[in-house]
């Protein structure tokens, strides 16, 4: 029982920290941003190269990659994506093949074989019949702590204000003298931010390969249209719920049909209640 | 998007297309003997099957701008149908042709039903599960559908390469056709007014829920058909062809089309096997290559490649 | 740029179709060796440049019947994304178009069977080197007249590695050790979900009790649950048959948790030379598989490792192995058969009695290639200090003793 809530509580972190990440950019610009995977991906690798080619401690390393991605996101941003922002078919394969685009590169240069990051801290923990490593433990405090640093920034600045004005209305927002366009900008480079710090936290204990991003996008998808499109406490639910409830079933039943659990949850929910549980009905 | 009035004043412009569609094929038709490789021959024959998947989406989401992020649906289904039917019960694989696209329409009704009312991301990623959900079924249940290694040892409908090009090519253009006479009805019609304002078509009247049924039913009895000739090309179907990549790689070919025209998605698809192929002389680069493309084409072109280039090329040709 | 893109798309697709009719045209003295495998992986550079390297030597000799070897490499892609769809077309390309004489290749059992019937089809030997499944075989025992032009030169198939385990569990966990409880754990690729019941049955019939037999999705990514299950069972030893798997992954989390229970098997990741390092050493241990090694399983073994490592500047994983047998393998059969005539070369190839870096190859009645004392075996490797390497299991072939994970008693 205390193991399926510890391990559920990390596995969830790291979903919700992916998925406020992606549902931040919807909410605010409207874009399926289908290059989230590789802003993790790219977090990652940055910290593996700067740790192993670079020589970095690794800390250093961390607080480079962190921004450098975000520089990315908001590059992506402002070349690829403003001039199509009229489609959101257009974006959203845009923003794919900056995806494809990405894990090619990252294979040409380091290659298919999984590349090691190590961990920030090397203790293990055991107690109550649980087994973790504080790596683990650091993955889940940090998403916290960043998920907590992004509610704090959304309400109580004026940047913060700002966002959740354009979110509301873009148009309005302009005439009351916001800049829209270099808000989205903005929202992108800190939606890559936290998708990077996500990569850097999970790591030293998952796979760094180049198609990395591809499963934690899809999740990511799932959660946020779960939880409610634009919408940051819906994605966290949805976050828990699908960590939790593939957690459980991996526990109970077996690790195999937990994965299908949870693409039959989406489904389900998607039948159920269309806009997720806090979404607006059919707001496009 | 344009939207196509039958109207006397643009029937000469309709000839034209028609005349342009049976000059395609007798390019497609003749092709074969001026590249006399196997291997050519082959990688056609896949693209056409590309291209009946991509014609088959563009009818549904195209038409009625609800993107099916899951069109892998049916083409495993139609494909895992024929496998069944030939590798199992050794039924004569002719027979695939008419059960795939059954089972196909099966499935779409499965799925269409509790999605009628979603639209947009929500209905994207609704049919993105559902494929999903089948994907890992087949995987876990290896015994009867043979895993990730799928099933193999499929009979091949007809035995020779050049043979099997032409029943897929005959197959493909029927397919357009029917498609592309449907949309320029008013059925069509109908279907692009439920894009525009769905509120307004239930208060006129129209049985919108039959509509999207309908369109989506027909969508996927095609992809179906596409699925049994493939697995019969292939001789092979596995999990994959239920994957999220292939319904997302079937999108780009129609958006590099040119959306909502139906022929445009088969250019599209042709040209993206092809490249696919053509692309092997840069080894690793290859894939890397073929993105770099994308990026392009996508950025430079938001309507499409193929059918704008047709548009601007009849402008130049009718009266 | 919008006016060039498109007629030199146009151009290199035409290009593509009318340099397919020139190929086709020229006809070719030397002989040509067609390695269809997946390019950007490690199994297959190492298949390309083992190839690469048998050619290079059998050249410098004066090639075979006075011809010389060329190679042409075909990508199969990633079956995970790409299914086998690329992999039909690389074969098509390489016999219909490139006309080769024989294809060494192979690596993803779901490409290579349904590359089969094509490659049959097209009447040209496949010698694999990467794909274990039975199944592959299995169609030359089913039809023989169809497929007898199919042969695999490594790894020894599933079925047999699963004897081979299952050797490992009662002779040295229940015969050495002791263990009267273990789990198992496999990834649920066809070949592990056949190969898992049988491997229970066998333990059970030797008197070990199995609670966990269980399969994990091959994108798994958190093997939590999993460890604590088995921990929880009581098991006193876990094994896990992992390939396409993350095993990076599945190590490393296991010695972070610091699970009390020791794990081996069958790990391809965990062949490679460098997974130690790879891991941060926390493979340290782990019992994987293997097939070829810098040992003297043979006596050219340690000398064709010391070749290939300072050709290419890395160590050779199994696939090279096979690669370089089949080359030579080929050739032979082709010096004894006076020539290249498929039949003549199917009939020489089935006497083959080679002795390769992994192994003294021969054929069974369905071309597959035997296993056992003397021929190509399977060995049970231990990952101790240092990343040095120790086989445990065969006794005849073991170089020491099994140990504990460190935060374990000692055996």
């Amino acid at each position: 029982m205390v193991q399926i809530l510890v391990y559920g509580a990390v596995i969830s972190a790291i979903y919700a920290m992916l998925a406020v990440g992606f549902t931040l950019i919807f909410g605010v610009a409207r874009i399926l941003n289908l290059a989230h995977g590789s802003f993790y991906a790219l977090g990652a690798y940055l910290v593996y190269t700067f740790t192993a080619n670079a020589n970095l401690p690794l800390w250093a390393a961390c607080l480079i990659a962190v921004p450098l991605v975000g520089a990315f996101g908001v590059a992506v941003e402002r070349i690829l994506v403003r001039p199509l922002r009229r489609s959101m078919l257009a974006v959203l394969l845009i923003t794919l093949a900056v995806a494809l685009m990405v894990e090619q590169v990252l294979l040409l240069i380091f290659g298919s074989e999984a590349r090691n990051v190590p961990s920030l801290v090397d203790a293990t923990y055991h107690f109550a019949g649980v087994d973790i490593s504080a790596q683990r433990l650091l993955a889940l405090g940090g998403g916290v702590t960043i998920l907590a640093g992004l509610w704090l920034f959304m309400q109580h600045t004026r940047l913060g204000s700002a966002i959740l004005a354009v979110a509301q209305d873009a148009e309005a927002a302009q005439y009351m003298g916001i800049p829209s366009d270099r808000i989205y900008s903005l929202v992108m480079g800190l939606s890559a931010a936290i998708a990077a710090a996500a990569g850097i936290l999970v790591a030293p204990f998952q796979t760094v390969i180049p198609s990395m991003g591809l499963l934690p996008l899809v999740k990511a998808f799932a959660i946020v249209v779960v939880g409610g499109l634009g919408s940051i406490p819906g994605s966290i639910v949805g976050a828990l719920l699908l960590g939790y409830s593939e957690t459980i079933v991996a526990f109970e039943v077996s690790i195999e049909w937990s994965q299908i659990v949870s693409v039959a949850a989406v489904f389900a929910t998607l039948v159920i209640r269309p806009s997720g549980f806090f979404g607006k009905r059919a707001s496009f | 998007m344009r939207m196509f009035v039958l109207s006397p004043s643009k029937m000469s412009m309709f000839s034209v297309d028609w005349l342009a569609g049976l000059l395609a094929l007798l390019v497609l038709a003749v092709a074969p003997w001026l590249f006399a490789s196997g291997y050519v021959i082959g990688v056609m024959t896949v693209a056409l099957c590309f291209g009946i998947w991509a014609a088959s989406w563009d009818f549904m989401s195209g038409l009625t701008g609800r993107e099916n992020f899951g069109h892998s649906l049916f083409i495993g289904a139609g494909a895992y149908t024929a496998g069944f039917l030939n590798v199992n019960f050794a039924v004569n694989p002719w027979w695939s042709l008419l059960a795939a696209p059954v089972v196909a329409a099966v499935f779409s009704l499965a799925v269409g039903f509790p999605t009628l009312r979603l639209r947009g991301p929500y209905f994207a990623l609704a049919m993105l599960s559902g494929a999903a959900v089948m994907q890992n079924l087949t995987i876990i249940f290896s015994r009867y559908t043979g895993g990730q290694d799928g099933l193999n040892g499929l009979d091949p409908i007809v035995d020779s390469t050049l043979g099997y090009y032409y029943l897929t090519l005959v197959l493909l253009a029927a397919i357009t056709l029917v498609l592309k006479l449907i949309a320029a009805s008013p059925w069509g019609i109908i279907l692009r007014a439920i894009r525009g304002d769905e509120a307004s078509c239930q208060a006129a009247g129209i049985n919108v829920t039959f509509y999207k049924i309908a369109s989506l039913t027909i969508s996927a009895a095609c992809a179906g058909l596409g699925g049994a000739l493939y697995a019969h090309y292939q001789l092979q179907v596995g999990p994959d062809l239920f994957a999220v990549v292939l319904s997302i790689n079937i999108i780009i070919m129609v958006y590099v089309g040119g959306i909502g025209t139906i022929y445009g998605p088969v250019g599209g698809a042709i040209l993206l096997n092809v490249l696919t192929e053509s692309l092997r002389v840069f080894s690793e680069y290859r894939l890397w290559m073929y993105t770099l493309l994308l990026v392009f084409i996508l950025f430079f072109m938001p309507q499409g490649l193929i059918a704008p280039l047709w548009w601007r090329l009849r402008r130049r040709l009718s009266p | 740029m919008r006016r060039f893109l498109f007629p030199s798309l146009m151009a290199a697709v035409l290009a593509f179709a009318a340099g397919s009719a020139d190929r086709a045209l020229a006809q070719t003295k030397p002989i040509r060796i067609g390695v269809n495998t997946a390019i950007q992986a490690q199994v297959g550079r190492d298949a390309i440049d083992s190839v690469r390297m048998a050619i290079d030597e059998i050249n410098a000799q004066g090639g075979v019947l006075g011809r010389k070897f060329e190679m042409i490499v075909a990508d199969e892609g990633e079956a995970a994304s790409e299914g086998p769809k690329l992999g039909i077309a690389a074969v098509n390309k390489l016999t219909s178009e490139d006309h080769v004489d024989v294809l060494i290749g192979g690596y993803d059992s779901g490409v290579t069977l349904g590359e089969l019937p094509h490659i049959a089809r097209a009447k040209t030997i496949f010698l694999g080197i990467g794909s274990a499944s039975p199944a592959i075989t299995q169609k030359v025992k089913d039809d023989y007249q169809r497929y007898k032009y199919i042969f695999r030169v490594n790894p020894i198939n599933s079925a047999k590695q699963s004897q081979a385990l299952l050797g490992f569990i009662t002779g040295k966990l229940k015969g050495d050790l002791g263990y009267n409880k273990i789990s198992i754990i496999g990834e649920n690729a066809k070949w592990v979900q056949d190969m898992v019941p049988d491997i229970k049955k066998g333990a059970e019939a030797a008197g070990l009790e199995v609670p966990v037999a269980e399969f994990f999705d091959v994108q798994t990514a958190d093997f939590s649950p999993l460890f604590a299950k088995v921990k929880d069972s009581g098991s006193q030893y876990l094994i896990v048959i992992i390939s396409h798997g993350a095993s990076d992954v599945f190590v490393k989390q296991w010695y972070d948790a610091k699970v009390p229970v020791p794990i081996g098997g069958i790990d391809v990741k965990g062949m490679d030379a460098n997974f130690f390092d790879r891991v941060g050493g926390k493979s340290i241990a782990e019992v994987s598989a293997n097939f070829v090694l810098r040992a003297p399983l043979t006596p050219m073994t340690v000398a064709w490792w010391d070749k290939f490592v300072s050709l290419n500047k890395r160590p050779p994983v199994y696939t090279a192995a096979g690669a370089y047998a089949a080359a030579y393998i080929y050739a032979e059969a082709v010096k004894r058969a006076g020539g290249t005539d498929t039949d003549a070369v199917v009939g020489e190839l089935e006497k083959t009695d080679f002795v390769g870096p992994a192994g003294r190859v021969q054929f069974d009645a369905t071309h597959d290639v035997k296993d056992g004392p003397g021929f190509v075996n399977e060995l049970f490797v231990q990952w101790q200090a240092n990343g040095e390497r120790v086989v445990v299991w065969p006794k005849e072939l073991a170089t020491g003793k099994m140990i504990n994970p460190p935060w374990l008693a000692q055996n």
